[in-house]
């Protein structure tokens, strides 16, 4: 029988949560003051009440209905298909044997390496070439499937697929994409979800490659318009917070609807004690 | 028919998104790069001439890149080693039964969701020379106000409790999800021998999980040697510093392509820091399989 | 090109994205997209082009200073991405005037003519080719004042009425010295901002700094206004006299708004930042008189049609108009833009323009009268590869981790790598 953790654990796990918690929680205080508050020598500790206020000044300011829709559409499409091309390819790279999977594995680790920034220019010349420029499809495209994505696919479908189910399920005359979608997924379930709430969240808050390729005010996405709203020479942080909470609620708010799932989904099919 | 078709194509199917986006976004990009490395390239007005070598003969006597490289494994060792310990432990303790369990997980998943320029404000804050919340609380011991980003070892300290804070939870459901696939019944039955609590989780836990953790070491070595945004946000410029104490090497790649406009250059670092990545990542990777055994 | 069997949020982006070259929208309008970054004040202006002319839609683009000219340079990089209208802060000019076939020639839409318009040195760095390609039309300056708190040389036991403090440093080694009067009378609060402030400002008033005006030969190492900006600076930095904290960062914000220090050497953009960080807690207690060492430029920009733009011909048009003296008029009143045409700064408008929150300094008169005694500073083309390596050197003079000789050796030893 396991043990619930005793009282020093929980305290840790508590100072670690207080932790995690502060910068959001400062960020709130910040965006619930106006910016002479925040030029104080002592900075507020407690929420004010300027956050209606503040609110109303980043939608007068920046399109963040747009924003928010342009970010929910570019997180949306990067994590379903990340988790659907990324279980079909770590499913084949764990239980398919094909010529050449030694091979394309050790790519697919490798591609792991290529730094993220040593492309920009290339990558820009590419998607603008493709007519891409400004448009979300620059964003979406070259997120679809992440070898990061794979690599754990193969590794979770390693551990939570038996073989033996796979071939069982071959005699039975199941073809390969019926074998994926009925008996890989489901057992892939709890892995996938949180290889889904990852990639959201990554996608959710890139800025770097959105910042060269879209567009802060014609195609925003929320961190496009979080920067927008830093751009003068002079920042109105209480403004800029008010922003960056606004943007973080709706996907923690999306997290706290998904949670039980999620959880049911990381504690997989075991048994509860 | 159709099954030997099946089994002879549909696998090279189901890897062809992967291997056909990586192609595109990841392996012309990278060509791309190795050619404009062996040029006098101009980021404006393009290629100025070939230069065969000559980019690299520089580059590996340039006391400025083995600055950035100094300061990058420095923040690197200063941020994965307790960022990665503590990822596991909170990974153990959330792997036991505990009441409100999805709070627990979302609370330690949230430095992550925070935007990045929420995260440069408050880090800035918390590191201020002259109100900062870390200052403000040292002087109750008597301490003067300290400038965090004049010295490069409070610099470091300073973005790897940036990149601690941000990304170990990350981890630590990584972790957590690998742990929950190990059978319970190992568990069990270690416990019913009359191991103890940290027995079990050593010769249990931990093989369990060896490939997760191989995995995440290694991907924190790449992503510690491609340490950018949380360096460049702790100061002003990516620069890293007056003195460069805490330049990373893909600052110092920033500096030279994109305000300096010498992408030959540039692209010279990149491929340098490719071959780095690689050979920390295959170091690493033999380290963790020599450390966690097959149990 | 318009695909209504997208869903809606594509067709919305195909219709938004349509003016990033250029384009016409969905009705047959022209679009024009003006990229800026800080704060131009132009939004009320293009409302009253739009009126002007039917037909035209003109969108703003603003972005911070770094994020705007780092996106002008990749989309010059590649070809793509630019607006129609793009500004370039002057520090920029130099490097883009080497690669002249990113801009359109504006000379081939008659801009030439307008060349009297403007202070001639504020022509001669939007042009290239000894003034026969024309590839930007100016905008803004940042003719130089000191702004300084009266509260705070109260204090100190100094004068406070401004003709009596321009009096007390007609050279930056007396402003040196009221620096250190002020220190032992007023302690708590320091007397600048930065090192980086002054070392901009004394150095922009010299006419060649780091490298020659003939040749563009490289010449930090052994001109000596360098290394007199350079010691003044530094000296100022060693001996504590500044705040150590940098223009436009929250430290900075914070001092302002508390009185952290009492002059701040003020281009004629900088008394917005100050109202904006200062509050309305703190109107009355600055004021604006004359900088040491006569006048001097700090900052501007040039409105720019980069050539992969779609209708080049009505950006120009469209530039011109922003530029023109009635528009420069408008900004200066409005919002505290210093125009860089003499006959606009001369104006009487201009001249006879106080502002109530620097105690009624006469901004305008004080501005011209800084434009008018400018010597124009020449900018190399790799200026932008050395300026930042002397700034860092004298950040390290600030922190106390090096001698001023210490940073100087350090910093001409990296400019000259800087520009092998």
């Amino acid at each position: 029988m396991r043990r619930a953790p005793g009282v020093l654990a929980r305290a840790a796990l508590l100072l670690v949560v207080v932790g995690s918690l502060f910068p959001l929680y400062w960020s709130i205080v910040v965006a619930s003051h106006d910016n002479a508050a925040m030029s104080a020598r002592v900075p507020p500790l407690l929420p004010g009440g300027e956050l209606g206020h503040n609110a109303h000044a980043v939608f007068e300011a920046v399109d963040f209905q747009a924003a928010m829709a342009n970010s929910a559409i570019v997180a949306g499409t990067v994590t379903v298909s990340n988790v659907l091309l990324s279980t079909l390819a770590g499913f084949a790279f764990a239980h398919l044997v094909f010529r050449g999977r030694r091979v394309l594995f050790g790519l697919v680790l490798g591609s792991v390496l290529v730094p993220a920034l040593l492309g920009v220019v290339p990558m820009f010349e590419l998607v603008s070439g493709l007519g891409w420029y400004g448009r979300l499809e620059a964003v979406i495209v070259p997120g679809l499937v992440s070898a990061f994505g794979v690599f754990w696919m193969r590794q979770a479908c390693r551990e939570a697929v038996p073989r033996e189910l796979v071939d069982a399920a071959r005699v039975d005359g199941c073809s390969l994409p019926r074998v994926y979608w009925h008996v890989v997924l489901p057992a892939l379930r709890p892995n996938a979800l949180v290889l889904a709430m990852l990639t959201f969240l990554t996608s959710w808050n890139d800025f770097f490659w959105p910042l060269v390729v879209l567009d802060p005010v014609e195609s925003p996405t929320v961190q496009l318009a979080l920067s927008h709203l830093a751009g003068g020479y002079y920042t109105d942080y209480p403004l800029v917070l008010t922003g960056a909470v606004l943007g973080t609620l709706p996907v923690v708010v999306l997290f706290a609807l998904l949670a039980r799932k999620l959880v049911t989904g990381l504690v997989g099919g075991r048994v509860n004690p | 028919m159709f099954a030997r078709l099946d089994r002879k194509v549909t696998p090279y199917l189901f890897v062809a998104p992967f291997f056909v986006l990586f192609a595109t976004f990841g392996v012309y990009p990278l060509a791309r790069t190795a050619w404009m490395s062996l040029h006098r390239w101009d980021l404006l007005t393009g290629p100025v001439r070939f230069s065969g070598l000559a980019n690299y003969a520089h580059l590996f006597t340039d006391p400025l890149f083995y600055n950035a490289l100094a300061n990058t494994a420095s923040i690197f060792v200063v941020s994965t080693v307790p960022q990665l310990a503590a990822a596991l432990g909170i990974a153990a303790l959330l792997d036991r039964p505990l009441r409100g369990r999805t709070a627990w997980h979302g609370a330690v998943l949230l430095p992550n969701l925070v935007p990045v320029v929420a995260v440069a404000l408050v880090f800035t804050q918390l590191f201020g020379r002259d109100q900062g919340f870390v200052t403000w609380v040292l002087t109750w011991f008597g301490a003067d106000p300290f400038d965090w980003q004049a010295h490069a070892w409070s610099a470091h300290l300073g973005v790897a409790v940036m990149v601690i804070w941000r990304w170990t939870g990350y981890n630590a459901l990584l972790y957590l999800a690998a742990m929950q696939a190990v059978p319970r019944e190992l568990h069990e039955a270690a416990a019913l021998d009359g191991a103890s609590r940290a027995r079990v989780f050593r010769s249990v836990t931990l093989p369990g999980i060896r490939p997760t953790l191989l995995f995440t070491v290694v991907v924190s070595a790449i992503g510690g040697l491609q340490l950018f945004t949380e360096p460049r946000l702790f100061g002003v410029g990516s620069s890293g510093g007056n003195d460069r104490q805490f330049q990373t090497l893909v600052m110092y790649l920033y500096e030279n392509g994109f305000e300096r406009f010498d992408a030959g250059y540039a692209a010279a670092i990149s491929w340098v820091l490719f071959a780095l990545c690689a050979v920390l990542a295959s170091v690493n990777a033999v380290l963790v399989r020599r450390l966690v055994g097959r149990g | 090109m318009r695909r209504s069997y997208r869903p809606l949020w594509l067709v919305t982006a195909l219709v938004l994205v349509a003016g990033c070259g250029g384009g016409t929208s969905g009705d047959g309008r022209l679009r024009l997209t003006v990229a800026t970054f800080g704060e131009f004040g132009y939004e009320s202006l293009f409302e009253e082009y739009e009126r002007a002319h039917p037909g035209v839609d003109v969108v703003g683009r603003v972005a911070d200073f770094d994020a705007h000219h780092k996106g002008l340079i990749t989309a010059l990089a590649t070809g793509n991405g630019a607006a129609d209208v793009v500004a370039v802060e002057e520090q920029y000019m130099p490097r883009l005037r080497e690669s002249t076939a990113g801009f359109a020639d504006l000379a081939k839409f008659g801009a030439s003519g307008l060349r009297d318009r403007w202070a001639p040195w504020k022509w001669e760095q939007g042009v290239a080719d000894d003034g026969k390609v024309v590839l930007g039309l100016g905008t803004d300056m940042g003719g130089l004042a000191m702004c300084y708190r009266r509260d705070l040389f109260e204090r100190a036991g100094l004068p406070t009425d401004r003709d009596a403090v321009a009096a007390l440093w007609p050279t930056w080694e007396q402003y040196a010295e009221v620096a250190d009067r002020f220190a032992r009378d007023a302690p708590g609060a320091a007397f600048v901002d930065s090192v980086r402030s002054i070392y901009t400002a004394v150095l922009n008033q010299a006419g060649e700094s780091y490298f020659a005006r003939a040749g563009d030969s490289f010449i930090a190492d052994t001109n000596p206004n360098v290394k007199r900006a350079f010691d003044i600076a530094g000296a100022l930095g060693a001996s504590g006299r500044t705040a150590k904290v940098n223009t436009f960062t929250q430290p900075w914000n914070v001092a302002i708004n508390q009185g952290g220090f009492a002059t701040l050497t003020c281009p004629a953009w900088m008394l917005a930042q100050i109202k904006d960080a200062g509050g309305p807690a703190n109107s009355g207690k600055w004021d604006v008189t004359a900088i040491p060492g006569g006048g001097g430029n700090w900052g501007g920009s040039y409105l720019t049609v980069p050539a992969q733009g779609a209708h080049q011909r009505e950006a120009y048009q469209l530039a011109e108009w922003l530029t023109a003296p009635e528009q420069q008029r408008k900004l200066f009143v409005d919002d505290g833009i210093l125009p860089s045409q003499p006959e606009v700064y001369r104006d009487p408008v201009v001249l006879e323009h106080k502002d109530p929150y620097f105690s009624d300094a006469p901004v305008g008169r004080l501005f011209a009268a800084s434009s008018d005694t400018i010597r124009p500073n020449y900018r190399g083309v790799r200026d932008a590869d050395v300026r930042p390596v002397f700034g860092r050197a004298l950040g390290r003079v600030e922190e106390g981790s090096q001698s001023i000789d210490q940073a100087w050796e350090q910093a001409v030893r990296e400019a000259r790598d800087a520009v092998r």
